[in-house]
């Protein structure tokens, strides 16, 4: 099972990049892909998940061209887009139903598959509800199951935590790690925590190029040394965020305690243990400094 | 000032983002078809056997008329979807919050409608002067008499034209595809009156008939008012013109035009008495009847639900499991279109169905059988644009087959649904053993749902079916217009080969515009 992205490109109303050069290898386990707004993400899924076709290069599924043959990975897709919509007149049971059968599902898997996808998104109770009055975390999760129906060896999710109470937003993270051991799983999101309790590996994407393809393990000991905790008075706190990059602040008794971002601390700055949102936060940072560095050359 | 600012800005946003969009480029294109149609006489205004001498008030007039006869119809359903482009983009929720009051929403709203359409007559006025130019007759150009018309008839008709728009959205039971079904027979109704009364009415029929009528009885005192005809057709060559300088712009004219303008802001007025500020509990009759009641979540609540979710195995599907389900996916998608309509739908379906069957009169079933196919009018819109209007095309193309087997199993439940609401007149020409009646009438139940879904994948809307199929409808089944009958019953020798190939064309049709969207084949 393997998911190759060689060299895509994708450019928009003949002008805009959205993607340029990105070059990726996946194999089974969790990628959490990581990236400021606008960095490529969605149009990278999109392509994945045949929605839109790369300007250039190549995306295989075990060796198929989906340029050529689609359906070799839409067979075994399960894809949960950030914005989609349901039919408001169905209720859970019909919807799952009817894209059972658009999956090319018997009828006898679809529903014992369908009883087992509502428990576990805890809509059980609700299955004979019309969708038109579900909430928006009801809808997520009526989506995260539309995404399992086919029981998909390559899992696209965007954003799927967007929407959910805390401990939904838990039980879907278990769930990811649970699935990811014979699948490739793409999680897509800005909640860093979503990733750092669920990705097996990190691609952090900026730009529409790749900046960083590795485990999380390599990304923290990248910021290692860069990570620094240092007091400051509440009055001092402007200067600060204008001089260093600031990843957290918390006000206490003594102060604020602000977590920078550098490789020369203050004076009374105390080295303190990377967070993946330290890491994420560096790593663009550097890449940053490189570009504008290749741009004053 | 300020609700001035306002208006302009909302007004200003809203047209800006229509103008933005290629449809906007459609809408011009429509306009300049209409043009090129009546430069080519294909649109006529005729008196008997006279036409005008084509001088500036003439032609002025006369592309008047096709802005207001062809541009309140097409246009009506161009325009009528500004409020709900904010309900879909959630735009509506922002401006809801803020101090705008609900009466300069409306009109703001009914102001861009106005704006498309003033677009769409500039268009034809243009026309006008091109066409006067290439077909010099009478006195030179002058401006003023070309305008003139444009200015004080097609401008008040669209704006009345915009403010029902405005009206038809706010009201829930007109919002849909039943308002448009029904403005086309509210139209048609009055441009009928127009016509005979003779009266200042605000698509400008009668008040041009009353002018020009009087001006050619001065020439043949023989001349009759009910042969004052403006239609689009085939070619009928006028033997004679006579000059006719143009309508009187006397104060009095004016003020009647105006008079229609006043009304129209009265009746955008009017919708904001209707329009609730997108208050989703406050949707209408039809939201407290049919649409889903708020359900609580009660993920969390309930922790043997909870211990329950947690325990689940998810069952792995064989791989060899799947077949190729495609029954099972055509009445996934006759479900999808039936689901959503009361028992009462059903009723008046099957009452269609048994009288076109029964009646023993042949005129009386005729109208039957015609009615039982315009019933599913609403059902057949949604076909192809459905992923579109639902926000699932992802979901639903990013799906093993979407093309070869989805798109098909949406035309064959328009089909089922065809032969089903139809079906009594089938019956009746099969029991008959009248062959050519019911191979004609099959090629009908083939032709109308593949022409659903053909436009609603190309507009991805269901509104250019509803307004397309209602037109033909008025024209073929009910009126009997010669090779536009598509339910078998006009006897036309080439109905079953036209329609079924035009059918086959659809269908091509509509593969190549779902394939385009893919992106993927």
């Amino acid at each position: 099972m393997q998911l190759i992205i060689d060299k895509v490109g994708k450019l928009y109303g003949g002008k805009v990049w959205a993607l340029r050069n990105f070059s990726l290898a996946l194999r089974p386990g969790v990628l959490g892909l990581l990236g400021p707004n606008g960095a490529g993400k969605t149009t990278l899924m999109n392509i994945i998940a045949t929605i839109t076709r790369a300007t250039e290069g190549t995306v295989t599924w075990n060796g198929a061209d989906l340029k050529r043959e689609p359906d070799a990975v839409r067979a075994v897709l399960g894809y949960l887009p950030q914005d989609f919509g349901v039919y408001p007149n169905l209720n859970a049971v019909e919807f799952l139903e009817y894209f059972a059968a658009v999956k090319g599902l018997d009828g006898a898997s679809a529903r014992r598959r369908i009883d087992e996808l509502l428990q576990l998104v805890n809509l059980a109770d609700m299955r004979k509800r019309p969708l038109g009055g579900y909430s928006g975390g009801m809808r997520q999760r009526v989506g995260i199951a539309q995404a399992l129906l086919n029981d998909p060896q390559l899992l696209i999710v965007d954003e799927p935590t967007a929407g959910l109470d805390p401990e939904e937003r838990v039980r879907f993270r278990n769930l990811l790690s649970d699935l990811s051991g014979d699948r490739i799983v793409i999680l897509s999101t800005h909640i860093v925590s979503d990733v750092e309790a669920t990705a097996t590996d990190i691609a952090l994407i900026s730009g529409g190029t790749l900046v960083a393809h590795a485990p999380p393990e390599e990304l923290l000991r990248a910021a290692e040394g860069w990570v620094w905790e240092w007091v400051v008075p509440s009055s001092e706190l402007g200067a600060a965020k204008q001089r260093y990059l600031i990843s957290g602040t918390v006000r206490r008794a003594d102060g604020v305690h602000v977590r920078l971002l550098t490789e020369c601390a203050p004076a009374g700055a105390v080295p303190v243990a990377a967070t993946l949102e330290d890491a994420y936060l560096h790593c663009l940072s550097t890449h940053r400094a490189q570009l504008a560095e290749v741009a004053a050359k | 000032m300020t609700r001035g600012r306002v208006l302009y800005h909302l007004a200003r946003a809203d047209f800006l983002e229509r103008v933005r969009r290629y449809g906007f480029l459609l809408t011009l294109a429509f306009a300049a078809g209409l043009a090129f149609l009546t430069y080519s006489g294909n649109i006529a205004l005729e008196l008997g056997e006279y036409r005008g001498v084509y001088n500036s008030a003439w032609v002025g007039s006369m592309m008047t008329l096709v802005s207001t006869t062809f541009v309140t119809l097409a246009g009506f359903y161009m325009v009528k979807n500004t409020i709900a482009r904010d309900r879909q983009t959630r735009v509506g929720l922002v401006l809801a919050t803020t101090p705008m009051s609900k009466s300069l929403y409306t009109l703001g709203k009914a102001l861009s409608n106005f704006a498309v359409l003033a677009a769409m007559v500039g268009v034809l006025a243009a026309a006008a002067a091109i066409l006067q130019l290439a077909r010099p007759e009478g006195a030179g150009f002058e401006p003023g008499k070309l305008l003139a018309p444009f200015i004080w008839v097609a401008l008040p008709a669209m704006a009345m034209t915009a403010a029902v728009a405005v009206l038809f959205e706010t009201l829930p039971v007109l919002r849909g595809g039943a308002g448009n079904v029904i403005y086309f027979f509210a139209w048609s109704a009055y441009l009928g009156l127009s016509g005979v009364t003779g009266a200042n009415d605000y698509l400008g029929l009668g008040f041009f008939m009353r002018s020009m009528t009087s001006a050619l009885k001065l020439v043949d005192p023989s001349h009759r008012e009910d042969q004052f005809t403006f239609q689009a057709g085939p070619v009928v060559h006028t033997t004679k013109t006579f000059l006719w300088n143009g309508v009187d712009w006397t104060p009095q004219v004016l003020l009647g035009r105006l008079q229609w303008v006043a009304i129209a802001i009265g009746i955008a007025w009017l919708a904001a008495l209707f329009f609730h500020r997108f208050d989703p509990a406050r949707e209408g009759w039809r939201r407290q009847k049919t649409a889903p009641e708020p359900v609580e979540d009660r993920a969390g609540a309930n922790e043997l639900s909870l211990a329950r979710a947690a325990a689940v195995q998810l069952t792995p599907l064989a791989r060899t499991a799947r077949g190729s389900p495609f029954g099972r996916l055509v009445l996934s998608e006759l479900l999808l279109m039936l689901k959503g309509h009361g028992w009462w739908w059903y009723w008046v379906a099957a009452g269609l169905f048994a009288a076109s069957l029964a009646v023993p009169n042949a005129q009386a079933r005729q109208a039957v059988a015609a009615v039982a196919w315009l019933w599913p009018v609403l059902i057949w819109s949604q076909m192809g644009a459905r992923e579109a209007r639902y926000d699932t095309g992802k979901l639903v193309f990013s799906c093993a087959h979407a093309l070869d087997r989805q798109l098909p199993a949406v035309w064959a439940a328009g089909v089922v649904v065809a032969i089903s609401t139809g079906g009594g007149l089938g019956i009746r020409l099969l029991i008959g053993g009248d062959w050519p009646g019911f191979t004609a009438w099959m090629a009908g139940a083939l032709f109308v749902p593949t022409l659903a879904l053909a436009l609603g994948v190309w507009s991805g809307s269901s509104r250019l079916f509803e307004a397309v199929y209602t037109l033909w409808w008025y024209a073929g089944p009910m009126n009997h217009v010669p090779g536009l009958d598509f339910t078998g019953m006009a006897r036309w020798q080439f109905g079953t080969p036209f329609y079924g190939l035009a059918a086959l064309a659809l269908l091509a049709t509509a593969y190549f515009g779902r394939r385009r969207k893919l992106g993927y084949a």
